[in-house]
């Protein structure tokens, strides 16, 4: 897992100050773009949630930011730790599917970064109005399915998350400490190349990108025949 | 007291109005302890004897519809601030009645014969110099003695902090004041102004001007007549909704073009043509600049008493609002921060609420706790914040540590969890059982046996498609947090 000296102790704050152009590219894939739509991909577990909610940290010093939440379960204690400003987070629950593109397109008209749950039985075109609404709009976007996944054309950068490990918990000491998530960054945004990276979470706001792991496949995304992505 | 006039308030029973706070109550109502202004939790549980009635500031403004046609006959330019409470100004008056004692009686004896057989109905009176220091004095007057204040300034000095709040808010710095030992408005005035804006900014400056009576200060500058807005209608308006339809349009239409020039109105002047009958105007004043939703709310309340009341006979044909005190005030824009888009952001939260109701456009605040589910105190969005149960910056030793679960139940969740050797081995998520390749804990937790809570242990699980907060009591397990 990662590259030698990556993961030493001596390593901290500033990683992007010493990290090679490779993972400042990676970086990239943390910051969301206006009038794009970031889908996250995964089951509950692997940090996506905490992860989707860093990504409204950077917007949320100029304006206030939205967490759609479809279950109820979203923790703004979490976002917090990510960065976000306490007094411009909101959280907005829906769990009714035929509200949700309503309520979404509320949001949209006047929120400039939102996190959005996607319940399970949103219809297609609703999706795509809505990724059209927030281009129109200029409003960076983050999704992620509660179903199957969104429909394609919908997502400009998609963020696989491929596993999880955990550091500090020692069956019984110690304590949960240190995440590290391994992404796949796939789509427009990701110039339509499949990239592998690895990201590490100490429970601060500095969520960084650690290491890239491996450029295994060149494929294009865009032109595939591509049913909807898991 | 105004909200207590009103159509189905029971006229012989306790009668409290509230919305977050208490905004009209009886005398008996009075006489358990409740007063004006305290939140509404608190005067429920002193009065419970009373009729409880949500607040309703529409039905107000009609109601107060006549008192201010009646007040604009005495004296013109009337200026209405809230339904219940108006602002007159009165140098051409005096001379014309001989006096300022002599205006507040006439006033006085005139609004009694109007409203007194009702409840809430009293008029109150006071004259000072500036609204602030009037509207003080009327809360101070009698029904029967109208309260002339001669010397404004020592009036002011006198007056409780707390007076502030309702011309500025400013909660904080009023309770930061009172740390400070400052009690009244006279120890305020007392201070030096530079000081207290490098401290407080704009709302210390704010608060230093009402206590030394400078009040608002009147913006005498040309307003350019552009930044009026009118809407003509070919077929007259009569039904509530197309009349609200097009006051909302309109005071969008204002702001937005207001905002383009930097300013924003602290009066504005409605004004609505009938199609049989006069023009009818109305001076609506504000302490802070005008928002959206607080314009057209006025807009609202106006033109639904001039509706209902027969002020318009044939209805509507030509609507405008014209800003009649402009301020830059407040219209600074920060460096790192966006005003323009907060006005965008309130108006799609309010859709999204709208939409959704007010319990599910929610705004947390930290407190302080345990388990992750407590240390989270929720406010609806727009509203008064809750207050925090629990200290945030108290040690609280045994919380659960950082970083916290991004999910959260609202309650435990039970689970099934395997324990070999008293050790947890494997856990069920959905329908398929995921081994448990470490763990962290037990951390116990010792329940409020008073409040009839159990002890428990608390375990972070790890497994190969995460990590997950577990409660274990009774030897039953229940999930209190993913870390998603």
């Amino acid at each position: 897992m990662g590259i030698d000296g990556v993961t030493s102790a001596g390593f901290a704050a500033d990683i992007t100050a010493s990290l090679s152009p490779q993972y400042i590219r990676e970086e990239g894939f943390l910051h969301l773009q206006p009038g794009r739509v970031t889908e996250l991909i995964g089951v509950p577990g692997t940090g996506l949630t905490r992860l989707g909610l860093k990504l409204l940290a950077e917007p949320s010093r100029v304006a206030p930011v939205v967490a759609l939440d479809t279950r109820g379960w979203i923790s703004p204690e979490a976002a917090w730790e990510t960065g976000v400003l306490a007094e411009r987070l909101i959280i907005v629950r829906c769990d009714d599917p035929i509200l949700w593109p309503k309520v979404t397109a509320a949001l949209l008209d006047g929120v400039r970064a939102v996190y959005a749950e996607v319940p399970a039985r949103i219809k297609d075109h609703d999706l795509r109005r809505l990724t059209a609404l927030a281009r129109a709009r200029r409003v960076a976007v983050v999704m992620r399915s509660m179903g199957n996944g969104l429909p394609t054309g919908i997502a400009h950068l998609r963020l696989r998350a491929l596993g999880v490990t955990w550091e500090g918990a020692n069956r019984g000491h110690g304590k949960l400490k240190k995440r590290r998530l391994m992404l796949e960054a796939s789509g427009r945004g990701a110039a339509g190349i499949t990239r592998r990276f690895e990201v590490e979470d100490e429970g601060t706001d500095a969520v960084r990108v650690v290491s890239d792991v491996v450029v295994d496949q060149v494929r294009r995304a865009v032109g595939r025949a591509g049913s909807r992505s898991r | 007291m105004w909200s207590l006039i009103r159509s189905d308030a029971p006229s012989d029973e306790p009668v409290l109005v509230v919305d977050d706070r208490v905004t009209g109550a009886t005398e008996d109502v009075l006489a358990a302890g409740v007063t004006l202004g305290m939140p509404r939790r608190d005067a429920e549980a002193m009065a419970p004897f009373a009729t409880v009635l949500v607040r309703d500031l529409a039905e107000e403004a009609r109601y107060f519809e006549p008192v201010v046609e009646m007040v604009e006959n005495l004296v013109p330019r009337v200026e209405v601030m809230s339904p219940g409470l108006l602002f007159v100004p009165v140098a051409g008056a005096v001379r014309f009645y001989g006096g300022e004692g002599p205006l507040a009686t006439g006033v006085a004896k005139d609004l009694d014969g109007l409203t007194a057989d009702r409840r809430g109905g009293e008029a109150l009176v006071g004259i000072a110099d500036g609204p602030f220091a009037a509207r003080w004095a009327a809360a101070t007057a009698t029904s029967d003695e109208p309260h002339v204040v001669t010397d404004t300034i020592g009036f002011l000095s006198q007056l409780d902090l707390s007076t502030l709040r309702e011309t500025m808010g400013g909660e904080e710095m009023i309770d930061t004041f009172r740390w400070l030992g400052i009690s009244t408005l006279g120890d305020l005035a007392r201070l030096p102004r530079d000081t207290l804006a490098s401290r407080f900014g704009n709302p210390g400056v704010l608060a230093h001007r009402l206590s030394t009576g400078e009040d608002r200060p009147v913006n005498s500058r040309e307003i350019p007549p552009e930044l009026g807005v009118q809407m003509a209608f070919e077929e007259p308006l009569e039904s509530l909704d197309a009349v609200a339809f097009a006051g909302r349009n309109l005071a969008e239409r204002l702001l937005k073009g207001l905002r383009a020039a930097g300013v924003a109105p602290h009066t504005v002047l409605v004004t609505a043509e009938a199609a049989f009958g006069p023009t009818r105007e109305r001076i609506w004043r504000s302490a802070d600049p005008f928002t959206e939703k607080a314009l057209t709310d006025r807009m609202w309340w106006q033109l639904r008493a001039w509706v209902e009341t027969a002020g318009v006979p044939g209805g509507i044909v030509r609507l405008s609002i014209t800003p009649t005190d402009l301020s830059g005030e407040g219209r600074q824009l920060g460096m790192a921060t966006d005003e323009s888009s907060g006005i965008e952001v309130d108006r799609a939260l309010a859709r999204a609420q709208a939409l959704l109701g007010p319990d599910r456009v929610l705004q947390g605040r930290a407190q302080g706790g345990r388990m992750p589910g407590e240390r989270v105190v929720w406010s609806r969005w727009g509203e008064p914040e809750v207050e925090r149960e629990r200290d945030p910056d108290a040690p609280w030793p045994g919380a659960t540590p950082s970083p916290s679960p991004a999910l959260v139940p609202p309650r435990l969740q039970p689970i099934d969890l395997e324990w070999d050797d008293g050790m947890p081995s494997r856990i069920r998520l959905g329908s398929r059982w995921e081994p448990v390749l470490t763990w962290s804990g037990p951390w116990r937790l010792s329940g409020r046996w008073w409040a009839g809570e159990r002890d428990a242990d608390r375990y972070q699980l790890v497994t190969s498609v995460g990590a997950f907060l577990c409660v274990v009591s009774e030897g039953k397990a229940f999930l209190a947090g993913v870390y998603d």
